[in-house]
């Protein structure tokens, strides 16, 4: 319902506004260029407006030529000032509307704020981008002829106003043309045709020009591409581009000969490689297509920029194309802002592909972490947005929400970044752990049931008595274990003795560990009693154990008494070092006695 | 013996906190087999670490089309497959053609972890199955060799097959190939037959007919399965062992497993059918007489028994005879085919069938590589049959029978060196275990009795414990040797993916040659979705997968008499080999050329057995193999080459315009870097092709077919 709501919204920024032209402006000057050395067609025109009206103009209208019909890829403007710059504040804002009275033309109205005072005049610069709007010609060439391209243009400014003076520049790559029409007075110099200067040229008028001019730069546009934005809460932004490619320039006539390639270095119009350009932070960048990974790129760590340089995996000539992906990570925290359970993604909308790019669809997926909700989206200009869909990966229970956006014709100047704003509570950056352990704990679980219970029909006697025979000796190990740990204790308490003479303490200590010790002894006796009824060969081997433990203690006894003497000064030194060091080495020889027994339970 | 040795280790892992006897095996058990099963995988992870996540070599690219169809259009889509895209314009129906076990695996992997939203690429899938499996054969290969002896001779079985070469030469990372499952398979059904004859329970042969049917349906090497089985019991029988235990576990192994396998519509009704599978049956109606016979001789006196059963048998033979020489000279029973042939008489596919002939893994395998796949195991496999002989048991005889076949297997095909390399392994970690424990406890019994009385008392013989030492010494330098020697093999000879080339450069970098991907991927983008393209077989699965486009000829070999003709138009002059193109409607011809590389497995090298193949059917009998070789016999591509073969269609293809590149310093212009040697017809053009598209070294060329001429020009 939500997601109906948005297209909805959508939709509705997207309806054009109707607006009227008005009759008092006039275009004092206007200087156009038209830059023909790229692919693309870019003019810039500078046009000084003044209003002869009466009432304050708050808005200035431009008309798209009808040659360029359906070839419009970008369309700005901004005021012309002294310094120059590209300061936002500069920017004017355009924006696509109908003209009732002119429906056959489309329509663009660059906002004036401040309005246009009466009487005022204005200068600013209009920038337009088209694509597809140079002809190759002839249509197929070889490969070593160079190629050769037409433009059909206008001689003059097509605008809904009268222009007084005009003047339009052709920008050529080289000064190498076949032809070019002369409309006078039109010079051409060396890499460029002037056209103008004209006065008093009435509003919608046209003048078709024609210029066929050598154009060897790279025809590339972009098809398709596919762009996936995936935002992770752990610190990591994923995006990945799935780019189908092709040379929109002459075809490829006849042959492709490798030898005439690599010796004779032909193939002018060919693309050999290009340059993208990613953000700074990226790394692991990857290049591959549905057969694999491309071994032919190069990565240039810049400063402010990761220049990758891209092969495809054959030169493209006119006609040819190629299909790739290429995908890196970036941290999240550059594009990435919060204020508590508020987020904000900022980041472009497109990126940089190819100098000069010119992309015919862009889909972009935003897909953001599971359990992200209230998301609001604002773009730097109107982008189709469809329903919202949710999209499963990485142990997904609900889904992470995927925005899918759709636009089209875009070039460089739409790079540009968009916002992403939504509400995504912390704990559910957990919860995915938390699944795993909970995963874990279960699988843990049922193998403990399945191995410590006993499924089968049949009782086997044997095998359960041996368990429990198994049992009782790890608890006799542990006991006894203990019990060796008091050896130790008698031990220390003795030497303690030796050295403070204080009989009661003495006396007191060994009580406690006699107490403890007694405990033990009765507990391994209660369970040797349990072994015996079942297996008699290892309650005697508890019977060793308490038999050498009993020796053990004798000697410990015995010790404690020659302590005893020597304290009280029956013995003299010597002969109590001989004897105890004799008794101390006994007792180790028995506690490994018991070691070796415990060792074979 | 086994506590004596877990005493031993006791010692060794004192440090660990002290457990008791149970649980301590246990560790030590698990600890030694994830280890192995770990090893087993990263040690086949080599090509994926120097290259990339990719498939390998030619029929894996086959497996991993066909499974990225199944995944993506289920299993019905999957079986009723018809193919459009090879043997242009017969066709193929995949889903009766081929062994589904593999795919339905990787399928079914996929699928279950995508269920739990863990999105893995069916080709990482497909990548990283062989290595899964391969841990798995480790874990079956320790209870198989358990089976036989002890758990002991179990971890050194298990440890060896985890790096043994033989096995990892068929299952790296990449290699997505029927084998990589098939042998897990084989070796479950094999520790399944071994408890069914031990316990002669119905359970156990239950599961060994389940192991067996995956093994049918992940490879045709079942055969080598169906067979042994029944020679086992047959063994059995004729060494007097045969008891109810045996009839109980063949009886089941063999009637639910064939039932099973008649259920793979590439098998179906061969197992009643073909000579192949026929000593199971005979072996299965022996074993009902045998019982039979056993039920008689409880019954009846033994002179009236021993009349009875000499009357009988001579009927029987009879009869059997005469109705097998009927069904096979009216054709219900295959005759033998070419590649079962092949394996009894290894001359027989080359003198009579150049197609199987002409696949290297289907060559006699070389001594050397006896030792460069199974090293120190050569040596301790007789050490282990010495051992199994020495307890003979049911279970003993079916591995000493294992062992005994496959060695001769392997001898006759260098691809079957796969079978024989667990049971190289399970022999041999017998051998090696039983060695240990009887010098290690020599070992240990001599220190002690120094200890004790300073001097020895039982000498059984002189230098008791030196001599045990150094046994012990040796076996373990020569593991450790193993060890290195399969990784060095695993990293240097098998973990190439073959799609992607590498060399050394001169400044010590390395060069990629990724030219088939790149010519592939240039068809793929940049021809016409129908187009048809005409290469050698070698080339065809790589093509469909990696082009997408249609093609005449490939791996699956099915088609003699097509191949043939491709083979014809190759080996041709210009203007018949148009004919045949355009008969057989080919818009785009593609030769791989190693000439400017030194790529020596290219087209020209690969050219005889076109000739060969080409000629041996009736439509190219013009053919013939004497006029490419020059008068003295020789097959060369110089000036001094034989004529016919300078202005055949592939010397062309190779060769258009390469007589003016300048390959090597010092050497005169075309000077081919394979051959050696400068090529004969330098300055020629191509009149019925023109040449599309050349890869950046020259590895692969592809020529496009020119339409007929206009009329009248």
């Amino acid at each position: 319902m939500t997601a109906i709501a948005f297209l909805l919204v959508v939709l509705g920024s997207l309806a054009i506004a109707s607006g009227q032209i008005n009759p008092s402006l006039v275009n004092e000057k206007v200087e156009r260029t038209i830059d023909l050395q790229s692919h693309l067609v870019k003019i810039s025109s500078t046009i000084t407006v003044k209003n002869t009206g009466s009432s304050a103009a708050d808005s200035y209208h431009v008309a798209l030529d009808p040659l360029f019909k359906g070839k419009l890829g970008f369309i700005g403007a901004k005021t012309k000032t002294e310094k120059g710059g590209d300061d936002e504040k500069n920017r004017l804002e355009v924006e696509q509307i109908s003209v009732p009275s002119h429906k056959d033309y489309q329509f663009y109205r660059v906002k004036f704020s401040p309005a246009l005072a009466a009487g005022a005049s204005k200068t600013f610069i209009l920038t337009s981008v088209y694509g597809h709007a140079l002809t190759p010609h002839p249509a197929q060439i070889s490969q070593k002829e160079k190629q050769l391209v037409i433009f059909d243009g206008n001689a003059y400014f097509f605008s809904p106003y009268k222009t007084t003076t005009q003047q339009t520049t052709l920008s050529l790559p080289s000064g190498k043309v076949e032809s070019h029409t002369k409309v006078n007075p039109t010079n051409k110099k060396d890499k460029e045709i002037v056209y103008g200067e004209y006065s008093n040229v009435d509003a919608f008028k046209q003048e078709a020009i024609r210029a066929h001019y050598e154009n060897n730069s790279p025809f590339l546009a972009v098809s398709s591409i596919l762009r996936h934005v995936e935002v992770s809460h752990w610190g990591n932004i994923a995006i990945e581009e799935t780019i189908d490619i092709y040379h929109h320039g002459a075809k490829l006539k006849g042959p492709f000969s490798r030898y005439d390639y690599q010796r004779a270095q032909d193939g002018y119009s060919s693309v050999k490689s290009f340059k993208t350009m990613l953000p700074a932070a990226a790394r692991d960048v990857y290049y591959r297509d549905e057969i694999g990974n491309i071994s032919t790129s190069n990565l240039l760590e810049l400063e402010d920029q990761v220049e990758l340089e891209l092969r495809p995996r054959f030169p493209l000539f006119g006609g040819w194309k190629s299909h790739y992906t290429i995908g890196y990570n970036i941290p999240s925290y550059e594009y990435l802002y919060n204020k508590g359970n508020q987020y904000v993604l900022r980041m472009r909308l497109v990126d940089h592909i190819y100098d000069d790019q010119w992309v015919e669809q862009a889909m972009m997926y935003i897909i953001l972490p599971e359990g992200a909700s209230n998301i609001e989206l604002s773009t730097p200009y109107p982008v189709q947005r469809s329903a919202d869909q949710l999209h499963y990966t990485y142990l997904d229970t609900t889904g992470k929400p995927k925005l899918v956006l759709n636009v089209r014709d875009t070039v460089e100047q739409h790079i540009q970044e968009l916002e992403v704003r939504y509400t995504f509570q912390r704990y559910a950056l957990v919860r995915k752990p938390m699944i795993l352990v909970a995963a874990f704990y279960l699988l843990f679980t049922f193998v403990i049931i399945v191995v410590r219970l006993d499924f089968t029909i049949q009782k086997d006697v044997a095998k359960e008595s041996r368990m429990r025979v198994q049992s009782v000796l790890e608890e006799v190990q542990s006991l006894q274990d203990r019990r060796t740990a008091l050896y130790q204790s008698y031990e220390d308490e003795i030497n303690r003795y030796k050295q403070n003479k204080d009989q009661k303490i003495f006396l007191q200590k060994r009580k406690t560990i006699d107490d403890g010790y007694k405990d033990l002894d009765t507990k391994i006796v209660t369970l040797m009693s349990h072994v015996k009824a079942e297996s008699v060969d290892d309650a005697d081997r508890i019977q060793e154990i308490n038999r050498t433990d009993q020796e053990i203690r004798n000697s410990l006894q015995g010790s404690i008494g020659l302590a005893e003497k020597l304290v009280a000064g029956k013995v003299n030194k010597q002969a109590y070092m001989d004897q105890e060091t004799a008794a101390a080495a006994k007792r180790k020889e028995w506690i490994g006695k018991i070691d070796g027994i415990l060792a074979t339970f | 013996m086994e506590t004596e040795v877990l005493k031993h280790v006791e010692k060794v892992t004192s440090w660990l906190p002290r457990l008791s006897h149970d649980k301590r095996d246990t560790l030590l058990k698990f600890g030694v087999l994830a280890i192995a099963a770990v090893l087993s995988f990263a040690t086949r992870l080599f090509s994926v670490l120097r290259f990339e996540s990719v498939i390998h070599e030619f029929d894996p690219y086959f497996n991993y089309r066909t499974t990225r169809y199944l995944t993506e259009n289920g299993f019905y889509q999957f079986h009723n497959w018809f193919d459009d895209r090879a043997w242009y314009p017969l066709g193929r129906i995949i889903g009766g053609t081929i062994y589904p076990g593999l795919m339905v695996t990787s399928a079914a992997f996929y699928h279950v972890m995508n269920y739990f939203n863990m999105t893995i690429d069916i080709r990482d899938v497909c990548v990283f199955l062989a290595p899964l499996f391969s841990s798995f054969t480790t874990i079956v290969t320790y209870h198989l060799a358990k089976e036989l002896r002890d758990t002991a001779s179990g971890l050194v079985a298990a440890a060896l097959i985890s790096v043994v070469p033989g096995y990892i030469s068929r299952s790296v990372a990449g290699s997505y190939d029927n084998e990589g499952i098939a042998i897990f398979c084989m070796l479950l059904t094999y520790l399944m037959w071994i408890k069914a004859v031990k316990t002669g329970s119905i359970y156990y042969g239950t599961l060994c007919a389940l192991a067996y049917f995956y093994m049918v349906s992940s490879w045709g090497g079942y055969v080598f399965l169906i067979n042994l089985i029944p020679l086992h019991v047959l063994c059995l029988m004729i060494t007097g062992r045969f008891s109810h235990k045996i009839y109980v576990a063949y009886s089941t192994v063999y009637c639910l497993g064939t039932v099973l396998s008649m259920q793979i519509s590439f098998v179906g009704f061969q197992p009643v059918h073909t000579s192949e599978h026929m000593a199971a049956l005979g072996v299965f109606g022996l074993c009902q007489i045998h019982s039979f016979v056993d039920y008689v001789r409880s019954k009846l006196s033994a002179e009236a028994f021993q009349k009875l059963f000499k009357t009988v048998v001579i009927a029987v033979a009879g009869v059997t005879l005469a109705i097998g020489t009927v069904l096979t000279v009216t054709g219900k029973v295959s005759p033998w085919t070419g590649r079962f042939y092949s394996l009894l008489d290894p001359s027989y596919a080359k003198n009579n069938i150049p197609i199987i002939a002409s696949v290297s893994e289907h060559q006699p395998t070389a001594w050397s590589s006896f030792y460069f796949d199974l090293q120190m195991l050569v040596f301790m496999f007789p050490v282990g049959l010495y051992f199994c002989f020495k307890e003979l048991t049911d279970a003993n005889i079916f591995i000493i029978m294992y062992g005994v076949t496959s060695i001769y297997f392997a001898g006759v095909m260098v691809r079957l060196m796969l079978v024989l390399a667990p049971v190289m392994c399970i022999l041999s970690g017998i051998g090696i275990s039983a060695t240990l424990q009887n010098f290690c406890r020599n070992m240990v019994q001599c220190s002690k009795e120094q200890k004790s009385t300073k001097k020895a008392t039982d000498q059984s013989y002189p230098y008791k414990f030196e001599v045990s030492f150094s046994v012990v010494a040796i076996l373990g330098l020569s593991l450790g040797l193993y060890g290195f020697h399969c990784v060095w093999v695993t990293a240097e000879a098998y973990s190439s993916p073959s799609i992607v080339l590498s060399a050394r450069s001169g400044d010590g970098g390395r060069i990629i040659f990724d030219d088939f991907r790149e010519a592939y991927y240039w068809l793929r983008q940049n021809t016409p979705e129908d187009a048809k393209v005409m290469s050698w077989w070698d080339y065809g699965y790589q093509i469909t997968a990696m082009a997408n486009r249609t093609i005449l000829v490939d791996n699956n070999t099915w088609n003699n008499t097509h191949i043939s003709r491709v083979g014809q138009a190759m080996s041709s002059t210009e203007d018949k080999a148009y004919e045949i193109m355009r008969e057989l409607d080919v818009n785009y011809v593609l030769v791989i050329f190693g000439g400017l590389t030194g790529y020596s497995s290219d087209d020209i090298n690969k050219f005889l057995w076109m000739v060969r193949i080409g000629g041996s059917t009736d439509r190219g009998s013009h053919i013939k193999e004497n006029d490419y070789y020059t008068p003295q016999g020789e097959f060369r591509v110089d000036k001094q080459g034989s004529p016919v073969l300078l202005n055949c269609m592939m010397y062309k293809m190779c060769y258009y315009k390469f007589g003016q590149v300048y390959t090597e310093a010092g050497k005169p212009s075309g000077y081919d870097r394979v051959r050696n040697v400068e090529i004969g017809n330098k300055d020629f053009e191509l009149d019925v092709l023109e040449e599309a598209y050349t890869t950046e070294h020259w590895l692969v060329r592809i020529y496009k077919v020119k339409d007929y001429e206009n009329r009248g020009i």
